[in-house]
């Protein structure tokens, strides 16, 4: 019995230790997890895989911005001086339609949302309608509604000597900008030497898919996009495909999937334009932007200002697709990919790196 | 289930330690250990449930066998026994974890195209395999007793060794299990199976998962290596290995010492070495006594003249490669480690140890063998963590290049732990140019604490060979809660594939 006095004070010392840390994290909580962000900090939001559903279950908002990665640059109070609104950003890099519908559900469990901002990626229609974030090796614990495991969150050495003194630092030391929540610009360059030196152009070119040969996909996942819509008529729903380079329609040419991808982008708009509570707009076949590689840093990633450029342009007809215009927009589109962008694809020609 | 994860420190192990002094203080000690074996099974499918089905069904076969032996008294069923028991045992083994690498080497030799199975190799085959073997073996030499199904079962799955060893023998178990006194809760032998699974936890924890980070980036980056990065991948990955497998060796002494169970010693600061002869006493004790009792005497020992003796220690070797995984890089690194154990028999050269009775011819200090010995051994570690042959050559070849480019810096950056957070961010405020002094004293300090745990006492000689003081119950809470709010980001044990 000579260790018994030791070793209850080791295990009675490391549980008060354990609990302190718990407790630490619970009150700072750059999760936010728990609770919005304390009086006087900021919310520092940087790691949307671990943010994105606390500061939806958690904020005061009544717009949420859904889209990936390209989304990440838009400032939220660009859509709140346009919209009177205030707006949160639901991002998922590389997600697909399920996981953004996934977050607008955990937003609509607490909140009344006026308005849906809803970038496309019309990649995204072809791909399954399942949600990818335990695949993608996002942590559960954070979605899910269980306490228990929790204590992953809680006790974690990263959590207390990085993710809180960050949010400490990045409140009170500088000029964090709450509305730049997960921007990437800030630390990128962009360029047309930069573009072109991330894309490597496949040597192999793919036999043309038939159109509809992602069609089971891209129905479900419109299925996704639509029980949304019905189930909050008080919302207005603004959706967009995004304006992605030139580079992009030389990467689905090469894959095969131009026309598949096309009919998706049309199917989709064909359904959801019928909603009196849906607004709808194509970037994507913008000549002004999407030829200029200076505006981007690969093939899909531009620069903010391009997001700004589209905030600014939502609401006008010039972008809008409608069920009055939707065969000649699409057919402008189409246009496009095949003979706008290849003939600029062509001037770009020897300067476009090939796949070993 | 991990050692090193929430649910097991915090759910599992409190369970099992109640249900174990509850059942045996109740007197139900047959009950306790069907208690022991269902968790410990449970441990084990916790992983993958389909596991569940290979070990049990390795356990009804090799005790069917047990059984066999002791109702049948012919020398004939015997070996008949004894033959289905290895072959059932090695099978399972060659099916599990060979077999596509038997075809692999098949295609490859003839051109042939025969289909990979791609089998889930399940988790510590190797180890439950191996102890079931040298119980049949010893079941056909009539050393071993016939126990009950629920002990025998036990004795397999006790969770502490399951999965990663040390590979234990039924004459170190079983009395033990069978020892009711040593059922009741004793709190000294509790407290000190707690510091042993605080030292083996961190580790673990706190040493081969940071060490990981920088090993691992080197292995996806050889190419861009020069010599410097090449070495400092090679040494931590030679710190790495011995911190998780000696860790996890720790933690299961631990865990079996909480019980009142003692578990042999896996380790004994085998970088201590003098010579490669003393390493392998050290490293992975319980697979040499395995290897020894059941393959090197067997094949003769030393009992048939000295080349016979070392075309059996090449043997011996060259199987412990093979053990070690199904990859001809487990192979070069059994037959490098081997060739070391050849040179120290031929007493040419080398430091004089104690436990040696023969003096090599040319003497060297001991300090200096110790130095020599590591850095062999760390030199076939490039063959044993690589994927592939290609890789560990690159690694050889990066290594012997004699050049540097500056790809340590690219190293440096993956000793940006979150410990080093506050300082990082502080130095990049007050000086940002020197910010990367965080990253090289982060190196520093790391190889200065891997060397100050290598060269002094091991768990151990700490926890049982002395009186652990306050200043051991101090430095286990400390380790123990680094470790714990380190869950959330840590790797899966390498040995476990093995």
């Amino acid at each position: 019995m000579k260790y018994k006095k030791l070793l209850l004070n080791s295990i009675i010392t490391l549980a008060s230790l354990l609990l302190l840390a718990a407790l630490v994290v619970y009150i700072f909580d750059p999760f936010f997890h728990y609770h919005k962000p304390l009086p006087g900090l900021k919310a520092v939001l940087t790691d949307k895989e671990y943010q994105c559903v606390g500061t939806l279950r958690n904020f005061d908002y009544d717009c949420v911005i859904a889209g990936s990665s390209v989304c990440e640059n838009y400032n939220n109070y660009w859509f709140d001086a346009k919209y009177d609104v205030t707006s949160i950003k639901a991002i998922k890099s590389y997600g697909g339609i399920a996981d953004l519908v996934y977050y607008l559900d955990v937003a609509y469990e607490n909140h009344n949302l006026k308005r849906v901002v809803f970038n496309i990626d019309p990649a995204k229609l072809a791909a399954p309608s399942s949600t990818t974030f335990e695949e993608s090796g996002c942590p559960m614990y954070l979605f899910d509604n269980n306490p228990f495991n929790d204590i992953e969150y809680l006790l974690n050495k990263d959590v207390l000597f990085e993710k809180i003194p960050y949010m400490i630092s990045k409140s009170l030391i500088g000029d964090y900008d709450e509305g730049n929540s997960y921007n990437w610009a800030q630390w990128k360059s962009f360029g047309e030497s930069e573009t072109l030196s991330h894309y490597y152009s496949s040597k192999d070119i793919l036999e043309m898919k038939d159109a509809d040969y992602y069609a089971d996909n891209c129905e479900a996942n419109i299925d996704l996009l639509e029980e949304l819509i019905q189930s909050h008529p008080e919302t207005e729903f603004i959706f967009f495909y995004p304006p992605y380079s030139v580079l992009w329609f030389d990467r689905i040419y090469k894959s095969g999937d131009t026309q598949a991808y096309l009919y998706n982008m049309k199917a989709c708009a064909e359904r959801l334009v019928t909603y009196s509570n849906v607004a709808m707009y194509s970037f994507i076949s913008d000549e002004a932007i999407t030829t200029d590689l200076n505006n981007y840093m690969d093939d899909v990633h531009f620069s903010d200002d391009i997001n700004y450029y589209v905030v600014t342009k939502l609401g006008e007809l010039e972008y809008q697709i409608n069920s009055d215009n939707l065969d000649s927009r699409f057919d402008d589109i189409y246009r496009y990919a095949t003979q706008t962008a290849v003939s600029k694809l062509n001037e770009y020609g020897a300067m476009i790196q090939q796949e070993q | 289930m991990l050692f090193n994860s929430y649910i097991f420190i915090f759910i599992f192990l409190p369970i099992v330690l109640a249900g174990w002094y509850g059942l045996n203080k109740a007197g139900a000690h047959k009950l306790a250990m069907l208690f022991l074996s269902i968790m410990s099974l449970c441990f084990y499918g916790y992983f993958n449930p389909i596991y569940l089905l290979i070990i049990i069904g390795s356990i009804i076969v090799n005790y069917s066998l047990s059984l066999l032996f002791q109702y049948t008294a012919s020398r004939m069923s015997n070996l008949f026994g004894l033959l289905i028991g290895v072959f059932f045992n090695l099978g399972l083994l060659f099916y599990y974890k060979y077999y596509d690498f038997f075809i692999d080497n098949i295609n490859h030799i003839f051109n042939s195209s025969f289909a990979f199975k791609n089998i889930l190799l399940p988790l510590g085959i190797s180890f439950f395999t191996f102890q079931q073997l040298s119980y049949i073996v010893d079941r056909y030499k009539r050393k071993a007793k016939h126990y009950s199904f629920v002990d025998y079962m036990t004795f397999v799955t006790f969770f502490p060794q399951l999965v990663a060893g040390p590979i234990v023998l039924y004459d170190e178990m079983m009395p033990q299990f069978e020892d009711l006194d040593g059922r009741r809760f004793n709190v000294d032998s509790f407290a000190k199976g707690y510091l042993l699974f605080a030292i083996g936890i961190a580790k673990k924890v706190l040493l081969a998962d940071t060490l990981a980070y920088i090993v691992n980036y080197g292995y996806d980056n050889s190419i861009f290596l020069d010599s410097l990065s090449t070495y400092i991948v090679a040494l931590f990955y030679t710190f790495e290995l011995y911190f998780d497998f000696s860790g996890y060796s720790d933690m299961a002494m631990g865990l079996a010492k909480m019980l009142n169970i003692d578990l042999p010693q896996n380790f004994n600061s085998p970088y201590k070495a003098c010579n490669m002869k003393e390493f392998w006493r050290r490293w992975h004790i319980t697979l040499t006594r395995f290897f020894t009792n059941y393959v090197y005497i067997p094949l003769g020992g030393n009992r048939k003249g000295t080349s016979r003796k070392l075309l059996n220690v090449f043997v011996v070797f060259f199987l412990s490669g093979l053990w070690h995984g199904a990859n001809w890089t487990f192979v070069v690194w059994g037959i490098m480690n081997g060739i070391g154990v050849i040179w120290d028999n031929l007493y040419l050269l080398g430091a004089k140890n104690d436990e040696s009775a023969r003096c090599p011819k040319i003497m060297i200090p001991a300090l200096l063998g110790q130095i020599l010995t590591f850095h062999y051994y760390l030199l076939s570690m490039l063959a044993f963590r690589a994927d592939n042959l290609s890789i560990s050559i690159t690694m050889f070849k990066k290594l012997f290049s004699f050049t540097y480019t500056g790809s340590i810096k690219r190293l440096f950056e993956y000793a940006d732990i979150p410990e080093n957070y506050i300082f990082r961010q502080a130095l990049s405020i007050v000086r940002p140019q020197y910010s990367w002094i965080i990253e090289l004293l982060t190196i520093i300090i790391l190889i200065a604490i891997c060397i100050i745990v290598i060269t002094r006492k091991n768990a151990k000689e700490i926890v049982l060979d002395n009186e652990p003081t306050k200043r051991t119950f101090v430095w286990a809470t400390v380790l123990l809660f680094l470790s714990v709010i380190s869950f959330s980001q840590v790797s899966t044990f390498i040995y476990f594939n093995f």
